[in-house]
């Protein structure tokens, strides 16, 4: 035995790093699955937002425009481009679109 | 009544604290050490925000005769300090602090890449490993276990734990967590050009997937009830960490956010730093056990990176070289600063990589997995 060392204290150890994995393992598993459920009711809602006809009589709010798949978050899927020439490619075409760039979306950027 | 003016300035001599300085020298050396860390916190800027009101509080709690710990003696009289410390007695300003840390946390990476969580749980290997390295120096178990958690480089976390199993180390514990956390930026960066290969640091990540405002807002939610149902011991700091969180992402409560995340954070930190310090007296500190956590702390944080790394490695061959490792290392808590460190040494190998927001997944599942080792060792010698 070395100082308060004992077979148990080992196992105590053991214990402690193993459940810290089994919790955020499960966590790990958790997240994709609730990331699932929320983008599976978030497509519904937008279904059955757009299946209801519009009234005609009073002029609907404008809507601010939603991108496609919802779960947009503003960033840019860059695909063997680097972050300087993606951002030159989004100026090239704001300026030549005469859209600013705060109202376009890029989803994806890619070296063809 | 005779009044001497002579007297009088021998009466004030007598009893004043430079007189008592004489019955105990060692609160000179304790002023000398106050001073020092003042030193570190104003001129070389280690966790200044902390450092300086523990330093200031060490400083105070060392004056003879000022009674600032005096607990109530019936009268109405009580020591200014010992009310402080209270906060720290009940875990009150940890579980505050962790409130402010969660609104002001992004759980976004975490959540596009929820693997990170592994590593975060690799990452508090050093918490075991220097438990079991204090018991071989002859800490008793519950001392072993609340200088453990100094690797899970969390302040709050280890405040929390020492307060519960081991008070009367609770100084040298905080002095030393936050301390290391501030050297982080010298202590990880030899590990981790040390543990990973030029490419494997060269490795560029692919973007993260874009979060919904949704899955950020039920996410705080549900870790609430998975880990507090399975692990109670949890619920002060992971409670209020999602609270926290949960104030910053819902939208509607932008106000309590904001207050969360600075005013009530901020005034709880003054608290909590000068409550630390004020217990560092020349009978608790001056001791051989104070070195010794010293160093245990240090070997618990080294440690702990090597964990987080190697596992980084491990996921980096099985996702066929697309995870790079030095993410890992920011699985030690100290948020931001492991996961700046992260991006600093993943730049300096490739010049294009942008490690930040992938290592803050890491990062984030390193407070979470230190609150729940922090929980495990309550449980396990807290009774």
């Amino acid at each position: 035995m070395l100082g308060n060392l004992t077979g148990e204290s080992f196992l105590i150890a053991i214990s402690g790093i193993v459940i810290v994995f089994i919790m955020l393992a499960v966590l790990c598993a958790f997240i994709p699955l609730i990331s699932r459920c929320v983008q599976m009711v978030e497509s519904r809602g937008r279904k059955a937002a757009s299946a209801k006809p519009a009234a005609p009589a009073a002029p609907a709010p404008q809507a601010e425009p939603e991108p496609a798949g919802g779960a947009y978050g503003g960033e840019v899927m860059l695909i063997d481009v680097d972050e300087k020439t993606a951002a030159c490619i989004m100026a090239i075409v704001s300026h030549e679109t005469g859209i600013p760039l705060s109202e376009l979306i890029f989803k994806k950027i890619k070296a063809l | 009544m005779e009044f001497s003016f002579i007297g009088t300035l021998q009466k004030i001599l007598v009893e004043s604290g430079f007189a008592a300085f004489a019955d105990d020298p060692r609160s000179l050396v304790m002023i000398l050490i106050a001073c020092v860390l003042l030193y570190l916190g104003i001129v070389k800027k280690f966790e200044p925000l902390l450092l300086v009101p523990i330093a200031f509080g060490v400083l105070m709690a060392n004056f003879p005769l000022t009674g600032l710990l005096n607990p109530p003696d019936g009268n109405g009289n009580v020591g200014l300090f010992w009310v402080f410390y209270q906060g720290v007695q009940y875990a009150v300003y940890p579980s505050i602090i962790f409130l402010g840390i969660g609104a002001m946390t992004d759980f976004g990476p975490l959540i596009a890449r929820p693997s990170s969580m592994l590593l975060g749980a690799a990452a508090q290997f050093g918490i075991f490993s220097a438990f079991l390295l204090a018991l071989a120096l002859g800490f008793p178990d519950k001392v072993a276990a609340a200088i453990g958690v100094i690797g899970g480089a969390d302040g709050p976390t280890a405040i929390l734990t020492a307060s519960k199993l081991a008070p009367e180390y609770l100084p040298p514990i905080a002095i030393a967590a936050y301390s290391y956390m501030a050297l982080i930026p010298l202590i990880q960066p030899p590990l981790m050009r040390a543990l990973t290969t030029q490419k494997e640091r060269e490795v560029k990540m692919e973007q993260l997937r874009p979060v919904s405002k949704t899955e950020k807002i039920v996410f705080p939610i549900v870790v609430s009830i998975f880990v507090i149902l399975l692990l109670p011991e949890t619920a002060p700091l992971i409670g209020m960490l999602m609270l926290g969180n949960l104030f910053r992402e819902c939208g509607v409560t932008d106000r309590l956010s904001d207050t969360a995340q600075n005013a009530m954070v901020n005034i709880v930190t003054v608290f909590l730093g000068l409550s630390v310090g004020c217990k560092a007296t020349a009978s608790t500190f001056l001791t051989w056990d104070t070195i010794k956590i010293i160093i245990l702390g240090l070997l618990a944080f080294m440690l702990s990176t090597v964990g987080g790394l190697l596992f980084g490695k491990v996921m980096c061959k099985l996702s066929g070289g697309k995870i790079n490792p030095l993410i890992g290392s920011a699985g030690v808590s100290a948020v931001p600063m492991a996961a700046r460190v992260s991006q600093v040494e993943g730049q300096k190998a490739n010049p294009a990589n942008f490690l930040l927001m992938h290592a803050m997944g890491p990062n984030v599942a390193g407070v979470i997995g230190s609150a729940i080792a922090a929980g495990f060792m309550i449980k396990v010698f807290g009774g």
